[in-house]
């Protein structure tokens, strides 16, 4: 947690240090007490910062290691004589030992089940303890734990609360210079995005281990001195409720900032002292000053000061912008003999469904490679076999002539492989700067030596502005607009020095401009030697700078070869734009309307909708209109945002500008359910049935809002899809995709809705269940429902459709009758870029 | 452990698991609705108990009066910690409820410490305890066949519940697909707060049940708590009847251990189940695991 | 950012200290005011309250108001241990009175011993409490005496019901290994023989097991030493397993709701006292009861709750009133040295004539304590 600079805590401690010697002096034996009390939860709250402010793992049961230090030490100095500080070293290393095992269990859970494994832990020390009466005495407690050896005998009440007050100020200060360290940094990367730290190479279970160790084992040694400054400890002095007040402690401090565990022991130990004759009321106190930081200040006093002092001073003066450095990059990244990564046959199943089958490519060092196709084809499955995230089933990955097939994610990333992911992970506790200190580091703990700080840094600011970021390095990474974040993640990869650099969908939400130059940064990047696959959906980015394309559908390469052939291929074509052939049957559509015949009332008006994230809307001022009686086609390009624009029309994307007005009144501010009442009802993308209930229960679920369906509606809605009738009791979730579909268009007709919006229904569809689907579709439309259909078989749907819009990078490109758009250029530009 | 001892440690622990798989039940419920845990409920039993108590001994009213006001308030209790103590957190993503619910049951211990008393009471004896018969050996009170009797039963009719009623399903909707089931017309915000007091009125039963069996004070339900929620964990979050099994299972385990070889083993070795348990199956003994999507 | 507030703190927190109590004299308690035994503790505070204000009627003590400083233990040990330096250091207590739980006031014995502040107990019962091996040793006690409590109950059992092979169920903490090696001394001195031994723990909820053995054993009847919680549900096995079994109890479960905690078997457990509200009262007697029924609302003596605790703490109170008058000085020492020097005083328990001496810190004796039981919500006298 950036905020208060290496410098600042020291002279915290320092003052804080001075200041308890001073209240030793001072004070009389119950202040000595007090004072030693404040120290030791500091200790503890350190501790516990490293497992729960750097890693980011709660733990209930640290009460557990107190109390191993505490008898650890206690018994190794009062039954065998060993001199304190030892014996308290050893509780330190017991209790280190004892985190590191529990890092087993805790590392395999996470959440609530984590919290669980936790407070066993602390049950089964505390009780542990009670049973063991011949080394702890059981529940009589343990009497009489000498002090440690000072100048002329053992330590008085004053020198033992000032050592106390020493050790404190000595280990926050640690905490600080760890938190920036090669481990703390790591640490923190695993906490804020665990998938992408592994990607740069940190060992998940290394760092974990070693977290969970180190906290344990400083925890320890301030049981150890807890067991001397009260002379006497028994189980009863290591309660449950104790390891609540630590994790408070953490809390209310700042989980993460250094400084934090000072200001939460000075808070949670004074006040009750302060309110003494409230004294009763503790636990409630603790309770509601938990809720309070919880709600107000999650970031705790520290958290809260240091927001404070961030706005004040970026008032006061801006942040300096990274300075570029030409010759440090090209020296750091460029190869002479790049690898090239070769994947060959690759394949894995999910459930029954073969995502990628026997997928093969070659992206050369030097070059750009990219991989194109349709939504739900299977490439971001195929990125994520090659960067060790998903284990293949068959076919190898070798990056030059290393193989990497099956290996995790942190191997693969040592290995060369560095990747970038379609939302970007960065770390965002952490300034743009950590965030490549930690890619330089390889996430490794040990072993190669660590860039030296002043190299790193001036390295990482270096990279940076190779990629075209301006702002400062100094900036939390959570601060970022969005072109930004996809350029540091970009750069954050190569700090790795890669022989691979993978990016998908590293162009989603650019603008053009922003696009254009990353087209030139990703050339920049082959230009040096490493080899570059790219997955995208931005097809002027794609035929602009590729050398390679590869096109996969459905799990399989269907074609391969330069931009040029590619867009000409037919297979390619009709992966995206689907059948030349109209659809048959009773679909044949009625002839057009006649101009000036009496037109139908709008049902749904949308207009001037904007809706997205910060500076880079997804949707910009879309608006179009839907007549009762209608079927509107909207078409466009992956990520043009049609999904979005579903999504915020029927609610469940909020909030929007602009408006939406279905049958008269405005839905713009309403929620979701009250939307599906109201007659507006859409039929998700990916089918979204409820799995655990059966056909039947999903189908009657269609019409919660409205009265129960009766059985002879029932039966009507399987006479649409006959293939449906005999799985009535079948649990959803073992449907194929094409029955679930059928499933879900059913549930949505179930209610008689007014309009029916389809997002994507032939998504991951056989053809022939396409073809009956459509068909379905086309019978709907016969009988006069108004349908907003959004569909990637462009041909297909235009085929049902009255009229069509085109959207592209959220705008609409195109609005008119299906038949203009048949034939017109700006569909295939949408979906192929252009010529 | 003789024969008679240990089937007399069998039925106390029936007893007592069909307790913990009640409260744990509660605990099943809203993690379905809304991924979040409730650790308040050891409260809310602790809420049940010592309502029956002042209602139904200190103030004299009758049980059909005094148990429906006392599961009342507990269901307006959950109701109120999700409310404050885990919305906030779920909608903006944080994980955050874990501790406030935590905190709001210690603030709940506190303040019945002071309305209530703060040394334990006991509930009077009735028909329940008093009455009794001969099984195989050993004296088996009312009560004790009631406990598991009325355990079991409540979950039988949570599972009717489910499975028959449009509400029920409308529950098991927003468990399975939260965006779906809005899609359907499911004020989904309104089930979860359902949810959420319907587990209360769970944890409020249990605490009603054992209270004659033990004492009735403040601080009851912590530790019972987090037995029940050691139940739920190793039953599997996601199953209504792993949940139920694992509660009488540690139930009975415990009072054999107690039998045989003294509490504070118990207290070891069900807590030490729990972590080598958790280690081997780290989505609970008859939970599912879930694929991690990237 | 800490130094200041952290001075002015301490600095506000001394004036407070001192600006208020500069004239009075304060006593402390540290008892359990919360949990299972929060009876015994209201009840020494009552003994206490009754005593203190009887002094400061007759103008304090060397002149000076008495107050009393309560603060909670808990039942618990490291919380008792903390407030015992609390009350020491920051109160500035001239002496400290210590509560039910033996395990408590063995944790603060080092503590008062070093910081020389006169202890004395009012209840707890374990032999080495008084017997620490400490010398000089600062802690006094008016109260039963584990070692002769347990001949006591002994005897009663033999005379009462015949017994020859009685069981123990005692509690698993000092105080229960206190009375463990006590009640294995009388029993061979009357030479009779244990049918076993049983441990229970402070929480434990069914004591079946336990009771099961020893019933195998052959034990003809239960001595318990256990508080009421515990104790209560040891009765309430006892009960479900039919063993109509006599009971022959310590003190502990008088500090609690036993009888309400255990039902309709409460009247079978007989238990010892130092004290009774019933019968013939002698003046102070009379005193106690009539402030007990002005100050807390008493009507009749079988609503005094925990009347042991009342009783010891007052006699203590003005036992220690007395030695600070001879002391004429609040110092720990001087107060050590004037409790061997105390008069006669005509106390509520008995008439005490130099209670205390070098080698003798306990107050009362096997000849005051009396045989009681539950009846009815009441504790009432069961003949000798």
């Amino acid at each position: 947690m950036s905020g208060v600079s290496n410098r600042a805590t020291l002279v915290l401690a320092l003052a804080a240090v001075a200041a308890a010697t001073a209240g030793a002096f001072y004070g009389n034996n119950y202040h000595l007490l007090i004072i030693g009390t404040i120290a030791i939860s500091a200790i503890v709250a350190t501790g516990l910062n490293v497992l729960f402010g750097l890693a980011g793992q709660i733990s209930f049961g640290h009460a557990g290691f107190f109390a191993i230090g505490a008898y650890t030490a206690s018994v190794l100095s009062a039954r065998l004589e060993v001199p304190f500080v030892l014996a308290a070293l050893a509780g330190a290393a017991l209790a280190a030992i004892a985190g590191a095992l529990l890092a087993v269990p805790a590392l395999r859970v996470r959440g609530p089940y984590l919290a669980m494994v936790t407070i066993a832990f602390g049950f089964v020390i505390e009780q542990g303890a009670a049973e063991w009466k011949s080394v702890t005495g059981g529940w009589n407690g343990f009497m009489n734990i000498p002090r440690p050896g000072w100048i002329g005998g053992a330590m008085d009440d004053r020198v033992l609360a000032i050592a106390c007050a020493a050790i404190a100020g000595l280990l926050l200060y640690g905490f600080a210079r760890f938190a920036s360290s090669r481990w703390g940094l790591a640490m923190r990367a695993t906490r804020d995005a665990e998938i992408a730290a592994q990607s740069l190479g940190a060992n998940l279970v290394a760092v974990r281990t070693l977290a969970f160790a180190i906290s344990a084992a400083v925890t320890g040694f301030a049981g150890a001195l807890f067991a001397t400054l009260q002379g006497f400890i028994s189980p009863e002095s290591f309660p449950f409720f104790m390891s609540i007040t630590f994790v408070l402690l953490v809390l209310v401090g700042g989980q993460g900032s250094a400084s934090g565990p000072l200001l939460g022991a000075l808070v949670v130990v004074l006040l009750p002292e302060m309110l003494s004759a409230l004294a009763e009321y503790r636990l409630m106190f603790f309770g509601g000053l938990l809720l309070l930081v919880l709600w107000l200040a999650p970031s705790g006093i520290a958290g809260a000061a240091a927001s404070l002092w961030s706005r004040v001073s970026r008032r006061t003066h801006r942040a300096l912008p990274v300075t570029g450095d030409e010759r440090r990059v090209s020296r750091f990244l460029s190869r002479e003999h790049g690898a090239p990564l070769r994947v060959d046959r690759l394949s894995v199943r999910f459930g029954g469904n073969l995502a990628v089958d026997q997928a093969s490519l070659t992206a050369e060092p030097g070059r750009i490679t990219s991989l194109i196709g349709p939504n739900g084809a299977g490439k971001t499955t195929l990125l994520n076999l090659v960067s060790g995230f998903y284990k293949p089933e068959a076919g190898t990955v070798r990056v030059g002539s290393a193989e990497i097939t099956g290996a995790p994610s942190f191997a693969a990333a040592r290995a060369g492989v560095a990747r970038t992911f379609q939302t970007s992970q960065l770390f965002g506790g952490m300034t743009v700067q950590e965030n490549l200190l930690v890619a330089l580091n390889r996430g490794r703990l040990a072993g190669a030596a660590a860039v030296p700080a002043a190299e790193g840094a001036a390295l990482a600011d270096a990279l940076l502005a190779w990629v075209g970021y301006t702002g400062s390095s100094q900036r939390a990474a959570s601060e970022l607009p969005h072109v930004d974040r996809r350029l540091v993640e970009i750069a954050r990869a190569l700090a790795t020095r890669p022989e691979v650099l993978l990016l998908d969908e590293p162009a989603a939400g650019l603008s053009t401009e922003d696009t254009e130059r990353l087209g030139e940064v990703l050339r920049r990047i082959a230009g040096l030697g490493l080899a570059v696959l790219i997955i995208e959906h931005d097809m002027p980015l794609v035929m602009g700078i590729s050398d390679r394309i590869y096109v996969i559908d459905a799990g399989r390469m269907i074609a391969e070869g330069s931009p040029a052939e590619v867009r000409q291929d037919p297979a390619v074509r009709r992966a995206y734009l689907g059948d030349d052939e109209a659809v048959s049957g009773e679909g044949a559509r009625p002839p057009a309307r006649a101009a000036g015949a009496t037109r139908a009332p709008e049902a749904l008006l949308v207009h001037q909708l904007t809706a997205g994230y910060g500076a880079a809307p997804v949707l910009e001022s879309v608006s179009l209109a839907v007549r009762e009686g209608e079927l509107v086609a909207l078409l466009g390009a992956n990520g043009a945002g049609k999904s979005t624009l579903m999504r915020a029309i029927v609610g469940l994307h909020r909030p929007i500008e602009g408006s939406v007005k279905f049958a008269g009144s405005e839905i713009t501010h309403a929620q979701a359910h009250a939307i599906a009442r109201s007659g507006l009802t859409l039929v998700p993308e990916g089918r979204q049935v409820f799995p655990e209930l059966s056909v039947e229960d999903n189908l009657r679920l269609g019409a919660y809002a409205k009265q129960p369906l009766t059985d002879a509606r029932v039966d009507e809605l399987f006479g649409l899809f006959p293939r449906l009738a005999g799985l009535r009791t079948r649990r959803a979730g073992l449907l194929s995709g094409g029955e679930q579909q059928m499933l879900a268009l059913a549930r949505g007709l179930a209610a008689n809705p007014r309009v029916l919006l389809l997002d994507e229904p032939s998504l991951g569809l056989a053809p022939a269940i396409v073809k009956e689907l459509f068909g379905a579709l086309a019978q709907l439309r016969a009988e006069g429902r108004t349908i907003v259909l959004v569909d990637q078989m462009a041909r297909l749907a235009l085929s049902l459709a009255d009229r069509a819009y085109v959207l592209s990078s959220g705008k609409i490109v195109f609005a008119g009758t299906a038949e203009e758009l048949k034939n017109n250029p700006v569909l295939e530009k949408a979906y192929l870029g252009g010529a | 452990m003789d024969l008679n001892t240990f089937f007399s440690a069998v039925v106390a622990g029936v007893g007592l698991g069909s307790m913990y798989g009640l409260t744990a039940l509660g605990f099943f419920v809203t993690y379905s609705v809304s991924g979040t845990v409730n650790f308040a409920q050891g409260s809310t039993l602790m809420l049940g108990a010592v309502l029956s108590f002042t209602l139904g001994v200190k103030f004299g009213w009758p049980m059909w009066v005094a148990a429906p006001i006392a599961l009342a308030v507990c269901a307006a209790w959950s109701a109120l910690v999700e409310a404050i103590g885990v919305r906030p957190f779920a909608r903006r993503g944080s994980e955050s409820w874990l501790l406030a619910t935590v905190a709001l049951g210690l603030i709940l211990e506190n303040v019945v410490l002071f309305t209530f008393g703060k040394d334990p009471r006991g509930m009077p004896a009735t028909f329940l305890t008093n009455t009794g018969f001969e099984l195989a050996g050993l004296r088996v009170t009312l009560l004790q066949v009631a406990i598991p009797l009325v355990g079991f039963g409540i979950a039988f009719a949570l599972n009717a519940f489910v499975t028959k009623s449009a509400a029920g399903k409308a529950m098991l909707a927003v468990a399975q697909n939260r965006d779906a089931a809005r899609l359907m017309g499911i004020n989904v915000a309104l089930v979860v707060t359902g949810a959420f007091a319907l587990s209360g009125i769970f944890a409020g039963v249990a605490g009603m049940l054992i209270a004659p069996l033990y004492t009735v004070s403040a601080g009851m339900g912590t530790l019972f708590g987090i037995k029940a929620y050691a139940a739920a964990i190793l039953g599997g979050l996601g199953n209504p009847w792993g949940v139920m099994l694992a509660g009488v299972l540690l139930g009975t385990a415990e009072s054999v251990i107690t039998a045989g070889f003294g509490s504070s083993w118990t207290q070891i070795l069900s807590f030490a189940l729990v972590i080598v348990a958790l280690a081997l199956r780290p989505q609970g003994l008859f939970g599912h695991a879930t694929v991690k999507k990237v | 950012m800490s130094s200041k507030p952290r001075l002015l703190l301490l600095a506000a927190g001394l004036a407070f200290a001192c600006g208020a109590a500069a004239q009075d004299i304060k006593i402390g308690l540290v008892a359990a005011l919360t949990g299972a035994s929060a009876q015994s503790g209201e009840a020494i505070t009552r003994g206490l309250a009754i005593a203190i204000d009887e002094l400061n009627a007759k103008g304090g003590i060397m002149g000076r108001k008495v107050t009393l400083v309560r603060r909670d233990d808990e039942s618990s040990p490291p919380k008792g241990l903390a407030a015992a330096r609390e009350l020491i250091s920051n109160e500035k207590v001239a002496a400290l009175f210590g509560g039910i739980d033996s395990p408590v006031s063995l944790a603060i014995i080092p503590v008062v011993n070093k910081e020389k502040m006169p202890f004395i107990g009012v209840w707890a019962a374990a032999t080495n409490i008084t017997k620490n091996g400490a010398n000089p040793n600062y802690v006094f006690r008016v109260s039963a005496q584990d070692d002769l409590v347990d001949i006591k109950l002994v005897r009663y059992a033999m005379q009462t019901y015949g017994v020859k092979k009685p069981g123990l169920v005692l509690i698993n903490n000092p105080w229960g290994e206190s009375n463990e090696k006590g009640l294995k001394v009388a029993a061979e001195a009357a030479k009779i023989a244990i049918a076993g031994i049983e441990k229970i723990e402070p929480n434990d909820v069914d004591m079946t097991a336990q009771l099961t053995r020893l019933r195998n054993a052959g034990a003809d009847a239960l001595i318990l030493v256990a508080n009421a919680a515990p104790g209560a549900q040891m009765m309430k096995a006892r009960e479900r397993m039919g063993w109509k079994v006599p009971v022959v109890s310590h003190w502990g479960i008088s500090g609690g709701r036993f009888d309400e905690l255990v039902g309709p078997t409460a009247g079978d457990a007989h238990f010892v006292q130092t004290y009774s509200f019933f019968g013939n009262l002698n003046d102070a007697g009379k005193r106690v009861f009539t402030a007990m029924q002005t100050k807390y609302g008493i009507k009749t003596p079988a609503d005094v709750l925990a009347p042991v605790g009342t009783a010891n703490a007052y006699d203590a109170m003005h036992l220690v009133a007395r030695a600070i008058e001879k002391a004429r000085s609040t110092d720990g020492e001087a107060i050590r040295k004037a409790m061997y020097e105390i008069d006669d005083y005509a106390g509520l328990i008995k008439t005490y004539r130099k209670p205390f001496a070098p080698n003798d810190h306990e107050g009362l004796g096997p000849d005051d304590y009396i045989m009681v039981k539950f009846e009815g919500g009441k504790i009432v006298p069961v003949g000798k």
